[in-house]
């Protein structure tokens, strides 16, 4: 059996080099992508019913904004739970510091309502389906540094491929 | 936090390979973002992980009274090793695991 010669594992060891410089980069941009500029989220779940899908959605989400100016009322946001942290539950800014906002507390059971203001550096995040969305009204104010990035558009499902904005849809 | 840092200022080392895999432990010092600011980031002692009942002096530069609280579940409780002159989760309540950027290991 002939053993193979030295030439052909340099070149071997040369286009491993290339690939790996290749596939380096291409982390390196995805990573500096995705943290700094924008991701795609898969929602899914039943509290921003009709904004999104129960069923599932795919979203792109960026980072940008939340660097320069503070969210505003109406804002899709991506957030880090502050019940656990691996979670990041999607939903929309409806009071942002200093509002006094007055919400039921649980429209399943009662009507009782209760009324807060939103400490400072705090946004008030509520699911656009209330009757099922764990949000601010159970886990309270959110700080602004939990905030992910805002959702900027729906990639899929394509029949409602769009923008998502500031007013319920 | 004098004495354990200068006040006039410390280089530290701080991971952020800890906070993937496990929750942080009473007694660590931790760089949060804080709460109020999400452009400042204190870095403080935790003094309880979730589930503690905490009892601490609310503000002991002008008086002895003191509150008693659990921490909820995915937060912590921090606190500036100097209690008289540090704004700390006495002053903005405990501070979800989310707001932890890294758990400081050496000074430089």
């Amino acid at each position: 059996m002939a053993s193979l010669s030295s030439s052909f594992w340099n070149t071997a060891s040369r286009e491993a080099m290339k690939s790996g410089v290749f596939i380096a980069k291409l982390y390196c941009f995805l990573h500096v992508t995705t943290n700094y500029l924008g991701f795609m989220a898969y929602a899914y779940g039943p509290s921003m019913i009709p904004t999104l899908h129960p069923s599932g959605n795919v979203l792109l989400a960026e980072r940008i904004s939340k660097r320069y100016q503070k969210p505003s009322r109406g804002d899709i946001v991506v957030i880090r739970s502050p019940e656990n942290p691996n979670k990041t539950p999607i939903k929309r800014v409806v009071g942002i510091e200093g509002d006094c906002i007055s919400f039921v507390i649980d429209p399943v059971k009662s009507d009782e309502s209760e009324t807060i203001v939103v400490p400072k550096g705090h946004v008030f995040v509520q699911g656009d389906y209330t009757h099922n969305s764990r949000d601010s009204r159970n886990f309270g104010p959110v700080p602004y540094g939990l905030i992910q990035g805002r959702v900027l558009w729906r990639v899929w499902p394509f029949q409602d491929f769009g923008p998502l904005g500031p007013t319920p849809t | 936090m004098t004495p354990t840092l200068h006040p006039s200022g410390n280089v530290l080392l701080a991971e952020r390979i800890s906070k993937r895999y496990q929750k942080p432990s009473r007694g660590d010092i931790v760089v949060i973002r804080s709460p109020e600011n999400p452009n400042k980031t204190p870095i403080k002692r935790v003094v309880g992980i979730e589930g503690d009942c905490i009892s601490f002096v609310i503000d002991p530069v002008t008086s002895d009274i003191y509150q008693t609280i659990v921490v909820p579940k995915g937060h912590v409780f921090v606190q500036g090793d100097y209690t008289h002159n540090s704004r700390d989760s006495r002053n903005f309540g405990p501070v979800p695991y989310g707001l932890i950027q890294g758990r400081v290991l050496w000074r430089v």
